[in-house]
């Protein structure tokens, strides 16, 4: 296992809001190892989903370096960070993001088509247990259905990276648990690189590290040596 | 009011953050309902424009609304009853000709009028003219010409134009005064205004340019034209209505009945007055005829009488003279003949005097000889007669003497020898005879016998010798004495004519003494007659040549007398004669010259006896009722297309607005939750709507009309002789459309939200679910679905999951897709009437117009020319004449060209008769006429059916057998058979139409010009010019569906723009979900795209086919009464909007593409609102 598979240094996000600028990551630094499930917690506008884009390639940083699997993002362009987020990393939203004209196979598919590498769409939906709903629109399935999908989807790429943005937070809590369970199994079974964000500091138990940000900064990057699982998990 | 107001202006101010923050959207509302609005009201301002910038240019040079022509002309009495008329604003008195020009060998008819003058009526010129260079003529003999000729004759200021002296049978000086005049001045004239100058009845027909000249160079006394201002003109604004129209009829239908009784006046007073003078004159010139010719044959008559009497009287003279003459050459050969009878007789006298004196020598010497001979002859007889007796005696004494006794003793002698013999026989007879009887004996007996016998014979042998001697002796004997008895005969005969004969010659000398003796006195008788007649007969011819000369000399004086007395006579007859035949040729002139005036003033009289006016109004001028026709073929197109926009911009704006509302659920939910009422809330999204269409209206109306209506009528300008083009407003269409756009995206903004205002805020303000996928039909059918490309399933899914976009996208670029099918399908159509007119069906080269004086041996003679002329491939002598063709139910009367072949061989070379579908060939027969389709479509007759045609005045009922495909001109076409058949009149041959052959070495002018030199030939029209001026007309026309194509691109891309930005917006959340998932930015505009691609792709097809219905409907509403548009888009123009379509669906793609670029992951991922 990589150790420092996913590292920040020093990186700056800032946003101008007119006269204001409002400076989302603030000299963010940290690290993940490879197989991690890691846990990034704070309040809203801590400035952990900007941490989250830019790891996931959708966002660019201002000043700083990210290197991911040893190959350095920060300073990528465009079309680089197309693929970077093609090969290497899988996104689960808290809004899932399907596309609502494609059954939950082929939003799998629009996934898989793409990559080098990847899961059969079947295989992908059964191991997140919707063998039976494959040919179902979103608008069809519930949301945890839906979010599974949208897990699916993202693991069919074989990402190096898979990265979820408050996947709970439009879930009832049981709903919630078992997605968080799929993604703990995920991890420790397929050893995916999970990086989690989350205002529900209730969850951090569950995770090998639990990274905690409060105005653009890293308070604190604590490697927690013995995760619970997540039915003893309560919040 | 205060809380209410703050209320108000904080939606205002949070309507006016919405317009600037979106403003994408905004702009797209404004352009469309600026394109709309403004493509409405600038089509619709165009035909107003026209007519404005037309009537502006009619007011300001005066137009005349009524012009009046007569047979007989007017006089200053008839302008004076006009002016008194209480509609009429102004009359001008004037004239008006038709000329005949030469120029290059090419004959142009002229139309001539007199200069525009004030009167007394009118203080403007009526038809005033613009003048365009020059001056306007000052003297007699100076001309102003219009400047569209003068740029094409090459005539320039200055040069100097000849009229032909001759012109329509009229001496060109009867109607102006001289035959050359100056140019000085180029103008316009109102009554033109377009390239036509309308038709003449002189030339080819055809008017090629007009002119004027002062009004005293125009020769008649009586004004040819009055032209006339009226109160349809001032008091009716709009010059080009139906009340215009109607109130000039009436006072048409006036000017007709007015007319009528200065017609009957004019026969009253002018007429009745010149006709009384006529009769009179007549009747003076039939007196004086009658006296003059009596006159004149009295006098011939003396004058054949003492010529006869003159030829008798001499006749006889010299008849007698020649009698006398005859007389005297009688007498004088009388006198000859006697004359030589004279000699003749003197000679002859003499001859036979000397004859008789010959013949008495000659008889005497004769008588001398005769007896000497006599005596000679007497004397040698005697003498012979004494020998003869001398011997005689001598004879008979020898013969008795010696000879008779010898022979008489030898006699003896043997008569004894002879007895012996006998003897000497007897016994030997006696011996044989006994020895016979011993015979038995034997041989020697025998010898013996024979010895015997022997004996015996010899015996009797000389025996009879003997008896020979004898017989002869005595016979001798007995001869001499006869001998000497005859002797002794002869002897005393001679002695007895010795003595006869000398008896007989002694008379007959007697007689012959006798004889001679009578000669010698006849003889001396003769002499003396002889001599007398020489005497008398020279007395006699003394006289008669006395006489002869006295005759001679009495005939010279006769014929003499005679010779002068003719002489004479003859001068006096001749001088006489002279006279006579001067005198009759004086009168014979006289009185031609008499009745020449007296028929003039007759043919005069009976023209003036038809008298009637002709009354005239704007719409006659040629190209003048076009002019209100082009207008409304704008307006025409107006009325399509620009609904046709609105409707669109309609779509979009619904769109556009359903969208906008969407997109602030979350907002409405809020305030209606804060309590605002649903008509707060609906008013921002109204107002919102409502500025962007107030402000596109305006200056998409101000750009619209200020620019379309210029362009346009400045296009139909290059036809029409029109100012530059004024500003008409059409304020209604302005109006209506700004409302109708602004209405539209009211009713559009309130219907959008109406929906959403009716659900609870609590509803709103949860994030709308998304449209649900659904499956679709396609997905079934495995076998296409599986092999479909992903992105390919998501388009076809998308395509159907919103039916209001793909129907809005699918309308929007259909229409434009069928806007530029349209302009270029009316562009093919345009010029399709060109190439397929003279390139398929139009394939004569040329029309001769031929003199109609020709008699027919001299066309027969033209005709072999041509025929035999090998730079023609066919020629064809033809009957061509207008006429007019119309149906009981439609009264108009479209103008026709009949053309009628003399052969049918020929006429097929020269003229394509065939169906526009199937191109069969239509057969011409003997019971009725082919016509141009156009004339069908317009009436909508079909063959088999009857037309009323109008040819040469009068009407018939013609079956229509066919309609053959034609575009330019209404054509008809009829056999000489059943145009004889129909008018009951002969037909006469007035043009020859002909193709020259493709290796001809000469060009149609010069072939032209060698024709041209033959009088029977007037003119040459070339098809050549005429496809120049057709092309010329089709050419403006290109322009106006630029335009068109333009507003379609225009269309296009708003429509497209809008749509995909919309559809972009809709669907930033899942294009920032595949831009998340490593979709590459062509990948991501690939997913978005195929969709607009595929519904461009499903608009410009469904385009192509409304394109065609629309192009019908457009070529429909624009076409005219004499051209059949063709109707035929070919695959070219298909092609072309199709591709277009594409073209500004590309652009809008790629403008598109930008913005799909720059939407960000992070903003469209965040959450949902």
């Amino acid at each position: 296992m990589q150790k420092d598979f996913v590292k920040f240094e020093n990186v700056y996000k800032r946003y101008k809001m007119g006269e204001v600028t409002i400076t989302a990551a603030d000299g963010v630094s940290f690290s993940v190892d490879e197989g991690e499930f890691a846990v990034v917690v704070g309040l809203s506008g801590a400035g952990k989903t900007t941490v989250l884009n830019i790891l996931g390639g959708i966002d660019c940083c201002d000043e700083g370096k990210i290197i991911v699997g040893g190959k350095d993002i920060s300073n990528l362009n465009q079309h680089d960070l197309a693929s970077y987020r093609r090969y290497d990393i899988g996104f689960v939203f808290q809004f899932y993001n399907l596309i609502p004209n494609l059954t939950a196979r082929e939003n799998v598919e629009l996934a898989t088509q793409i990559c080098r590498e990847s899961l059969d769409a079947d295989l992908a939906l059964d191991s997140v247990g919707l063998s039976e709903r494959k040919n179902n629109f979103p608008s069809q399935l519930s949301g945890g259905e839906q979010q599974r999908v949208s897990i699916a989807r993202a693991l069919a790429k074989k990402p190096k990276l898979l990265l979820c943005d408050e996947p709970t937070g439009a879930l009832d809590y049981n709903t919630g648990k078992s997605i968080l369970k799929l993604l703990q199994n995920k991890c420790h079974e397929d050893g995916m690189t999970v990086i989690l964000i989350t205002h529900n500091s209730a969850i951090t138990p569950m995770a090998n590290r639990v990274i905690r940000m409060r105005s653009g900064k890293v308070i604190s990057n604590v490697v927690n040596p013995s995760p619970l699982p997540v039915e003893q998990i309560e919040w | 009011m205060s809380h209410r107001h703050k209320k108000q202006s904080a939606l205002i101010k949070n309507t006016l953050r919405e317009i600037l923050r979106t403003k994408s959207r905004f702009i797209a509302i404004f352009a469309i309902i600026g394109i709309s609005v403004g493509f409405f009201a600038g089509l619709k301002s165009a035909t107003p424009s026209m007519k404005k910038t037309a009537m502006d240019y009619f007011d300001s040079n005066n137009l005349m609304d009524i012009s009046l022509l007569s047979t007989v002309g007017f006089d200053d009495d008839d302008i004076e009853e006009l002016s008194k008329l209480d509609f009429v604003d102004g009359v001008m008195p004037g004239y008006s000709s038709e000329m005949i020009v030469t120029r290059d060998n090419i004959d142009f008819v002229v139309k001539l009028y007199s200069l525009p003058t004030k009167t007394k009526t009118n203080k403007k010129p009526i038809n005033d003219l613009i003048l365009k260079d020059g001056r306007l003529p000052k003297s007699e003999d100076e001309c102003v010409i219009e400047s569209y000729f003068l740029g094409m004759s090459g005539y320039k200021i200055g040069d100097t134009i000849t009229f032909s002296p001759s012109v329509g049978g009229r001496e060109t000086t009867s109607i102006i005064k001289g035959l050359e005049y100056k140019i000085v001045g180029v103008v316009d004239s109102p009554l033109y205004l377009t390239y036509l100058r309308g038709n003449s009845t002189i030339g080819d027909g055809t008017i090629t340019f007009y002119m004027f000249l002062p009004n005293e160079a125009f020769a008649t006394e009586r004004y040819t034209a009055v032209f006339m201002r009226t109160k349809a003109s001032s008091t009716i604004e709009n010059e080009l209505s139906k009340a215009y129209s109607d109130m000039i009829s009436d006072e048409k239908d006036f000017l007709k009945s007015f007319s009528t009784d200065r017609v009957k006046r004019f026969n009253e007073t002018t007429l009745s007055d010149a006709k009384q003078k006529l009769s009179d004159a007549e009747k003076e010139y039939n007196e004086k005829k009658t006296e003059a010719l009596d006159k004149l044959s009295s006098g011939v008559k003396e004058m054949k009488e003492g010529e006869n009497e003159f030829y008798s009287k001499i006749g006889d003279a010299q008849k007698a003279l020649d009698d006398g003459e005859k007389e005297l050459e009688e007498g004088k050969e009388q006198l000859e003949q006697g004359q030589k009878d004279y000699l003749n007789g003197i000679e002859e006298g003499k001859k036979k005097l000397t004859e008789g004196q010959t013949q008495y020598d000659e008889g005497v010497a004769a008588y001398n000889a005769a007896k000497l001979e006599y005596d000679i002859q007497i004397e040698q007889a005697e003498k012979k007669l004494a020998s003869a007796k001398s011997e005689f005696d001598m004879q008979y004494q020898i013969f008795y003497s010696s000879t008779k006794p010898s022979a008489d003793t030898k006699l003896m002698l043997l008569k004894s020898a002879i007895d012996v013999c006998n003897s000497t026989i007897d016994r030997t007879e006696a011996k044989l005879r006994e020895l016979k009887s011993k015979s038995i004996i034997g041989s020697i007996l025998e010898s013996s016998i024979k010895e015997q016998e022997q004996k015996l014979a010899d015996a009797r042998k000389e025996l009879d010798e003997y008896q020979k001697q004898y017989d002869e002796g005595t016979a001798q004997l007995k001869e001499g004495e006869e001998k000497l008895a005859e002797a002794k005969k002869q002897l005393e005969d001679a002695q007895a004519e010795f003595d006869e004969k000398k008896a007989e010659g002694a008379r007959k000398l007697g007689e012959a003494k006798s004889q001679l003796d009578a000669a010698a006195g006849q003889l001396a008788n003769g002499r003396l007659e002889y001599e007398t007649g020489i005497s008398t007969g020279l007395l006699q011819l003394q006289a008669a040549q006395t006489k002869i000369t006295e005759g001679e000399k009495k005939l010279t004086e006769g014929k003499q007398e005679l010779t002068d007395q003719k002489h004479k006579t003859m001068l006096q007859l001749k001088e006489g004669r002279e006279k006579l035949a001067k005198g009759l040729y004086e009168a014979h002139v006289k009185l031609d010259d008499a009745e020449k005036k007296i028929n003039k003033a007759k043919d005069d009289l009976d023209a003036l006896d038809n008298a009637k006016w002709y009354v005239f109004d704007r719409d006659d001028n040629p190209g003048y009722s076009g002019l209100s026709e082009d207008a409304d073929r704008v307006d025409n197109v107006s009325k399509v297309f620009p609904i046709f926009f609105l409707l669109i911009a309609g779509l979009v704006c619904f769109t556009t607005m359903a969208r906008m509302v969407e997109e602030h659920r979350t907002e409405t939910g809020t305030l209606k939750a804060l309590g605002y009422s649903n008509m707060s809330i609906a008013f921002k999204y109204v107002v919102y709507g409502c500025t962007a269409a107030l402000l596109g209206s305006v200056a998409g109306g101000a750009l619209g009309v200020t620019t379309l209506p210029l362009i346009i009528v400045d296009t139909y300008g290059i036809m029409y002789t029109l100012p530059p083009s004024e500003l008409a407003v059409h304020w209604s269409s302005l109006i209506i459309s700004s409302l109708a756009g602004i209405g539209c995206i009211c009713i559009v903004s309130l219907m959008s939200c109406f929906k959403d205002l009716m659900l609870y805020p609590a509803t709103l303000m949860r994030p709308k679910a998304p449209k649900p996928g659904k499956r679709i039909l396609l997905e079934y059918i495995k076998p296409v679905w599986n092999h479909m490309s992903f992105t390919s399933k998501v388009t076809a899914r998308n395509l159907f999951r919103y039916k209001a976009r793909f129907f809005m996208t699918v309308v929007g670029v259909a229409g434009c897709t069928a806007l530029i099918v349209a302009g270029f399908g009316l562009r093919d159509s345009t010029t399709g009437i060109a190439d397929k007119q003279f390139g398929n069906l139009t394939i004569y080269d040329q029309i001769y117009s031929l003199s109609t004086s020709g008699t027919s041996e001299e066309k027969a003679y033209l005709m072999s020319r041509f025929h035999a002329d090998e730079r023609f491939e066919s020629t064809l002598l033809s009957y061509m004449g207008w006429g007019t063709i119309g149906t009981d139910e439609s009264p108009t009367k479209q103008t026709i060209r009949f053309m009628v072949g003399e052969n049918q061989k020929d006429f097929e070379k020269m003229f394509i008769l065939r169906d526009r579908k199937t191109h069969a060939p239509l057969e011409l027969s003997n019971d009725g006429i082919i016509v141009s389709e156009r004339v069908c479509e317009t009436y909508g007759v079909k063959p088999g059916e009857t037309m009323k045609v109008r040819l040469e005045d009068e009407d018939y009922e013609c079956k229509i057998l066919g309609m053959t495909e034609n575009y330019a001109g209404i054509l008809g076409y009829m056999s000489p058979e059943y145009y004889e058949s129909l008018t009951g009149n002969k037909l006469k041959y007035n043009v020859v139409f002909t193709r020259i052959a493709e290796d001809s070495p000469d060009d149609d002018r010069t072939i032209a010009n060698d024709y041209m030199k033959d009088d029977d030939v007037i003119t040459v029209t070339s098809m050549r010019d005429q496809i120049d001026t057709m092309m010329d007309m089709m050419k403006s026309l290109d322009f106006i569906i630029f335009v068109i194509i333009c507003c379609a691109g225009l269309l296009a891309i708003v429509v497209l723009y809008n749509l995909t930005n919309i559809n972009i917006s809709e669907r930033v959340r899942e294009i920032a979900t595949i831009k998340v998932l490593g979709f590459y930015s062509l990948e991501t505009a690939n997913f978005v795209y195929r969709e607009g691609i595929t519904l461009t792709l499903i608009g410009s097809l469904a385009g192509l086919a409304l394109g065609n219905v629309f192009t019908t409907f457009i070529i429909e509403s624009i076409q005219m009464d004499n051209v059949m548009f063709v109707k035929e888009i070919s695959f070219l123009s298909y092609l072309y909007a199709f591709i277009l379509t594409f073209v500004f669906s590309l652009v809008v793609n790629f403008m598109m593409y930008f913005k799909m670029k720059k939407i960000s992951m992070v903003e469209s991922l965040k959450s949902i609102e």
